[in-house]
């Protein structure tokens, strides 16, 4: 985890509850009718996390509240949303940590909204697909491990969990829509270490106006990123490889 | 959505000579303001401080390769602002010849204003 | 891709809004305000060389202008802008091709300090030519 995600409130034991204030935010696709913010009381238990709050509300309170939620352990990349206008995943944000009494909940920005804190994640998906990222990745582990009969290598999952707090949170991808994003430009490097995919189909994908070059390093996805995927730092090492194999290419030598 | 790599064509890059340009104004940008602010008397160029300064004729080449440096710069950044926006191809092309003309006018201004003083004034 | 915000909204909201944000967004929303405000310095700027043209008396008036506090003012603003956006320029140099990303916080309030000494310096001393 990164700093940004903090783990829930040290020790996991109960204390007093307190009373905690969520200004929600409200909309219905479909139906005409403008988005709005709702309030709702929360007596909030120490190791509540912000999903927990919003389950509490959706039993209790308002059955229409509409969020995604999966594993509630930061691994599927399903409850990402604003919490206090920061992009997080919502069940490791824990609600006192935060240290305000009024928490406002938000959908991500710049993917579609659907309804209430929903959005079309598919945006993300088109973006990323084309890196040709496999998921599996060599584990770092192997250089210590000791594999067993029959065990060629570990594989782990990639870092990325396509949660798009990074693509939320990003300056660029707010107001151009053709810029690739912090996603899948980091997916795009990934892929091009591992050789995944042509390397000429990758460059072609990074060396483009709204490619790699759109970012301006406000380095705001690595700071949201929940999974250590550090797109920033992927996507400026990306662009040095393309301006190397630019400079290559421009006096001959191969490559 | 017809996405980056659709719509085609490899125009990206200019980022680089952004920082280029840029580093190299640290230098003459720094320069420029010393010779103006920190040298003269009272902390500003009279009349003929400013004729006898802009006649040095290396003076008067590094002010105006400094012109050219910062106004390719202010261009590009101000491409780079509006780049952002997420415009269609043809706005961009627009942009793209208005901020080459304004950058063009700035120079010649600033020449002529060199020319002026070096030879008119 | 939101529907009814404008172009301008969403740039103002995404680039500019600081709640919920790091350094980094800071030190990229200052630079391209600073490099905005540098752009009209610019066109100010040749506007009022442009006095030279008309001769002495012309460039004496402006330098008697010069002379005022509010014009000390704007002069020292305009420092601090060229200062912060050439410092941060190198830092976004650097962490743009990839070095010390891991540090890109670090290296922005370090040049954030640099930037605030030497412009201390420089109002010291114009301030007291």
């Amino acid at each position: 985890m990164t700093e940004s995600q903090r783990p829930l409130s040290g020790n996991g034991r109960p204390g007093p509850k307190r009373p905690v204030t969520f200004r929600v935010y409200r909309s219905r696709a479909g139906s005409g009718a403008e988005p709005r913010f709702d309030t709702f009381q929360v007596d909030v238990d120490p190791r509540m996390t912000v999903l927990d709050a919003l389950e509490d509300i959706r039993t209790g309170q308002d059955p229409t509240l509409l969020y995604r939620h999966s594993c509630h352990h930061a691994s599927c990349g399903t409850c990402a949303m604003k919490v206090n206008h920061r992009d997080v995943l919502s069940c490791v944000t824990n609600v006192l940590e935060l240290g305000t009494e009024v928490v406002t909940v938000e959908p991500l920005g710049v993917l579609p909204p659907i309804s209430d804190l929903v959005v079309d994640m598919t945006p993300l998906a088109e973006q990323i697909s084309p890196t040709g990222l496999k998921t599996l990745r060599l584990s770092e582990y192997n250089a210590k491990a000791v594999a067993p009969e029959g065990v060629g290598a570990y594989h782990r999952f990639e870092n990325c969990i396509e949660c798009g707090a990074c693509v939320s949170a990003c300056p660029i991808t707010n107001t151009d829509s053709d810029f690739l994003g912090p996603a899948a430009l980091a997916a795009t490097y990934r892929a091009l270490l591992k050789g995944d995919t042509l390397p000429e189909k990758l460059y072609a994908l990074a060396d483009c106006e709204h490619g790699a070059w759109r970012c301006h390093t406000g380095w705001e996805c690595t700071s949201v990123c929940p999974s250590d995927v550090d797109p920033a730092g992927l996507l400026t090492a990306l662009r040095r490889r393309v301006l190397v194999q630019k400079v290559r290419r421009l006096f001959g030598i191969g490559g | 959505m017809q996405n980056a790599v659709e719509r085609g064509g490899s125009r990206g890059g200019t980022w680089p000579l952004q920082a280029i340009s840029g580093i190299v104004l640290l230098f003459l940008l720094g320069l420029h303001v010393i010779a103006q602010h920190f040298v003269a008397a009272e902390g500003m160029r009279n009349f003929q401080d400013v004729l006898s300064y802009i006649r040095n004729p290396l003076i008067l080449v590094l002010e105006v390769v400094f012109l050219v440096v910062v106004t390719y710069h202010a261009m590009l950044g101000v491409r780079g602002v509006v780049a952002d926006l997420g415009l269609t191809r043809q706005q961009e092309n627009t942009v793209n010849v208005v901020l080459t003309l304004v950058g063009v006018v700035l120079v010649a201004w600033g020449v002529y204003l060199a020319w002026f003083l070096v030879a008119r004034a | 891709m939101t529907t009814q915000t404008s172009r301008w909204q969403r740039a103002l909201r995404g680039w500019f809004d600081p709640r919920g944000r790091d350094a980094g967004l800071i030190a990229f929303a200052l630079n391209r305000i600073s490099g905005l405000a540098l752009v009209l310095y610019l066109v100010l700027h040749l506007c009022v060389l442009s006095t030279l043209t008309h001769g002495e008396p012309a460039w004496e008036g402006f330098l008697r202008l010069a002379h005022t506090p509010l014009f000390f003012l704007l002069d020292m603003a305009l420092f601090a802008a060229i200062l912060y956006h050439g410092l941060n320029g190198v830092r976004v140099s650097l962490i743009g091709l990839g070095y010390g990303g891991r540090q890109q916080k670090s290296l922005f309030y370090g040049l954030a300090a640099a930037a605030v000494v030497i412009w201390g310096i420089a109002v010291w001393l114009m301030a007291t030519v």
